[in-house]
């Protein structure tokens, strides 16, 4: 990054043709695969410890974990995913050197659908301990379980899972590939392709992400019920999203690539992005709880209920309160703050780690009163040690493509717009 | 961008400044950077939107309004949350100074705590974004000295393609280093596709008159309303409230004790066809409806309603329903209007009677019937709100909670006494 009245260096006024494209963007042979092989070792690791702790301590524990990290990962690639499919709709020019990063970690969606496979184990399985819905006797013995057994049933679950991956990779791999086909051929077709694709794709994804939400984590509480339960979703996975790119932009350029492609106008406008989805996570949530919170009847306090009942769980809804909306909504709010690059990447690392808290905040608790109460403390072996094994193979999966392809979507006709991007 | 701004009428022949014309925006931008290297100060460029980058070219100091937005942003949330404070959660007690209509009330909403932070919340944030969004549209304008209904550029032909493709520079002539000959060359140089000559004033004499006269007078006429509304607040009048619809003041209906020439008898009031009753007033069971039998108050319950677990139930729901608000779900007399009025120390009040007294518990269930019928002291009758068979299950499901706090070891079943060791 650089200092706005470096004019030479900035992009500001500069002409395109002087920042040499082709060097700016080749792929990171060396510093790549070998982050991937760390991250990727760190991650068997991990999982590995943690299937040793699941033997000793029972499948659920590691079940529930592994659903925390998994929708931890999963939602950053979701939000890679949004923001591609947000940038063809609006026919951004402004993030053209920015976007083939977020393609990449939107295209971590085809293999993160593997890596799902392992939770489809409790499911068919039927451990009440994950999900309460997939114990047959409990549902028969309880009318509003057996009503909704309907919809919330093992089949019905596969097959709506085979579609959310199905859609969500195949739009991944669309926006990658039409844009690495651009790199070759330089035609405006690809960029029309994707700007034709993006509005519907758009709403594919609000579609799935919604029923993705409630499948894999409001169904944890069957009982319970939230309409605004995939915009929460939706809302933290943006923000947790923005802070990967973030660390991701620097990390490349500390190696030495879109050094002069991405300049601090660029981290301003994520760091625009991230100040307003802080906002809008933070009202998402409210609006649930205000609700909630005002009627009072106890069908809807039960999700509440575990979450301010003791002193831990006190705990954690007022480091969200703090951590996840009040502090980064004063820390973000100057333009010198998103202008910095140091600031911007403690920012970013205080996000991640916020949002997997959320993701914590919303697993972890065992429903109240449910038929399969609770099974140890509240954090988990497992929890951190799969956060490092997914957490490590999500990185290996997101970087290892960096060493192979262009980091840049180089021959985008909008990508003049781009490299002179300027915040008035 | 107003880099200045004419500040005094002047004759209008003399040359005000000059203006030059630039077909790109790159132009226009190379153009302000060798306008403010070589030192100007009064000029100005306009463009049909904004150009990037034009603030640094014309070396424009950065905008103080964010300073001005965050400030009322955070004046908008404290005003919202001392607002609702004040309203609902400062007791009038604690300030016994205040004015009555200055005075807030602590009304109790939802049985949530009089102040309740999440409650609060959305108010503040509305506020917050009012004051905010309002601080950025006002300190905008005021920064730039808008509105301005005029400006002395209207009058070359040329300038009015600023709002489609042409991009301007003007110099004001009252720049120190001005100079006709000098600037013009200067402008030539930097690539100006055209220069014209401001001769215009750039400020006639404010305001047209017509516009003042047409705001004195809609300002004049805008007072009379409030000054109606006011005088009819303050002044008394014997005459009738005007009532723009008429139809709930006037309507075709009777008084008792009118004349009405509709019936033979001229009277209003009809009387009661002989030998006939209304629907439902047919009470001819003195047990069931008045709780009496031979002229006493009757010791059982009706024998047509069978005392069953479900009528229990009923009793139950009904209890929680009208009397629980007093008595209190247990009967205790502490129901949540004695807990309020004990909260805002009502004067005089009186604690519902406890249904577990001794008196109450040793009245026949036709006086405790007629209770609920007809009402006592200040508890009012429930005869017109509960139906007789409903009011006897309430009697049962009453007689239930007495047993319920006073119950022997021989009221247990003996198959269930176990439990209780």
């Amino acid at each position: 990054m650089c200092r706005p009245s470096d004019a030479t260096s900035c992009g500001r006024n500069v002409n395109a043709r002087s920042i040499n494209i082709e060097v700016e963007s080749r792929p990171l042979t060396d510093a790549a695969p070998r982050l991937a092989r760390i991250a990727g070792v760190l991650g068997l690791v991990g999982v590995v410890g943690a299937a040793l702790f699941g033997f000793l301590a029972g499948w659920d524990v590691f079940f529930r974990s592994y659903l925390l990290n998994y929708a931890y990962v999963l939602s950053l690639a979701l939000g890679g995913l949004f923001f591609v499919l947000l940038q063809h709709v609006v026919r951004a020019g402004w993030s053209v050197s920015i976007r083939r990063v977020a393609e990449l970690v939107a295209a971590a969606l085809p293999p993160l659908t593997l890596l799902f496979l392992p939770l489809l184990i409790p499911v068919v399985a039927g451990m009440p301990g994950v999900y309460e819905w997939t114990d047959r006797e409990l549902v028969q013995a309880d009318p509003l379980l057996k009503s909704k057994s309907a919809y919330l049933n093992v089949p019905f679950f596969i097959i709506r899972c085979a579609a959310y991956f199905g859609i969500w990779s195949l739009l991944a791999w669309f926006c990658l590939w039409q844009s690495t086909e651009q790199d070759e051929t330089g035609a405006a077709k690809h960029t029309q392709r994707l700007e034709r694709l993006s509005a519907p794709g758009l709403l594919l994804l609000a579609v799935t992400i919604t029923f993705f939400a409630i499948d894999a984590l409001m169904s944890l509480n069957p009982h319970w019920y939230s309409t605004i339960w995939g915009v929460y979703y939706f809302s933290g996975s943006v923000v947790g999203f923005l802070a990967l790119f973030v660390l991701l932009l620097a990390f490349l350029q500390r190696a030495g690539r879109l050094t002069h492609a991405v300049t601090s106008e660029h981290y301003h406008d994520l760091g625009k992005l991230a100040f307003g989805f802080v906002v809008f996570w933070a009202y998402i949530a409210f609006s649930q709880y205000l609700l909630i919170w005002y009627a009072n009847i106890p069908e809807e306090i039960v999700w509440y209920r575990p979450r301010q009942g003791d002193t831990w769980w006190i705990a954690i809804s007022l480091l969200l309160l703090f951590g996840h909306f009040v502090a980064p909504l004063l820390a973000l709010m100057s333009r010198g703050a998103k202008r910095r690059s140091g600031f911007l990447v403690a920012a970013a690392v205080w996000l991640l780690a916020m949002h997997w808290l959320d993701l914590y905040y919303v697993v972890a608790p065992r429903p109240w009163q449910s038929g399969h109460a609770s099974s140890g403390g509240p954090l988990h072996a497992t929890d951190l040690l799969l956060l490092l094994g997914l957490g490590g193979l999500f990185v290996a999966i997101v970087v290892w493509p960096m060493g192979r392809r262009a980091l840049l979507a180089k021959r985008d006709p909008r990508l003049p717009e781009a490299l002179a991007h300027e915040n008035v | 961008m107003t880099a200045t701004k004419p500040q005094t009428a002047e004759p209008a022949v003399a040359l005000q400044g000059l203006l030059a014309e630039f077909d790109s925006p790159g132009a226009l931008l190379a153009a302000a950077t060798q306008v403010r290297d070589a030192g100007f100060t009064g000029w100005d460029t306009h463009t049909p939107f904004p150009v990037h980058g034009i603030d640094h070219a014309m070396d424009i100091r950065r905008t103080r309004l964010p300073w001005l937005v965050f400030g009322l942003g955070v004046a908008g949330c404290l005003t919202g949350l001392l607002m609702q404070w004040w309203m609902n959660a400062a007791s009038p007690a604690n300030f016994p100074g205040v004015p009555t209509f200055l005075q807030g009330f602590d009304y109790l909403i939802s049985g949530k705590p009089i102040f309740s932070l999440p409650a609060n919340i959305p108010v503040i944030f509305e506020l917050t974004v009012l004051a905010a969004a309002l601080a950025t549209v006002i300190g905008m304008l005021a920064a730039n000295n808008l509105p301005w209904h005029y400006n002395a550029l209207f009058a070359v032909p040329r300038f009015r393609r600023v709002t489609n493709d042409r991009f301007f520079l003007c110099i004001d002539a009252r720049d120190p280093q001005f100079d006709a000959a000098e600037t013009g060359a200067l402008l030539k140089q930097l690539g100006a596709t055209a220069i014209e000559r401001v001769e215009t004033s750039a400020r006639p004499g404010g305001l047209p008159r017509g516009v003042i006269i047409a705001i004195v007078v809609f300002a004049t006429l805008a007072l009379f309303p409030p000054l109606i509304v006011a005088r009819a607040r303050l002044s008394k009048s014997a005459q009738p409230r005007i009532a723009l619809v008429q139809d709930m003041d006037n309507q075709e209906r009777f008084r008792t004790q009118q004349a009405n020439l509709a019936f033979a008898d001229g009277r209003a009031m009809r009387p009661q066809i002989p030998g006939t009753l209304a629907r439902g007033d047919l009470h001819s069971d003195p047990h069931l409806y008045q709780g009496k039998t031979d002229g006493e108050w009757a010791l059982t319950f009706p024998p047509q309603l069978e005392i069953t677990r479900a009528f229990v139930q009923r009793g139950q729901q009904r209890f929680a329903i009208f009397c629980a608000s007093c008595h209190g779900l247990g009967g205790a007399g502490d129901g949540m209007v004695h807990q309020r009025a004990l909260q805002r120390d009502t004067p005089g009040w009186v604690q519902p009677t406890s249904l577990h007294d001794q008196l109450v518990r040793s009245r026949a269930a036709g006086h405790l019937f007629n209770t609920i019928t007809n009402g006592i002291r200040s508890m009012p009758p429930y005869g017109d709100q509960i139906p007789p068979a409903d009011r006897w299950a309430i009697l049962a499901y009453v007689r239930a909670l007495e047993l319920s706090q006073d119950a022997r070891l021989e009221d247990v079943p003996p198959e269930r006494r176990d439990e209780l060791r």
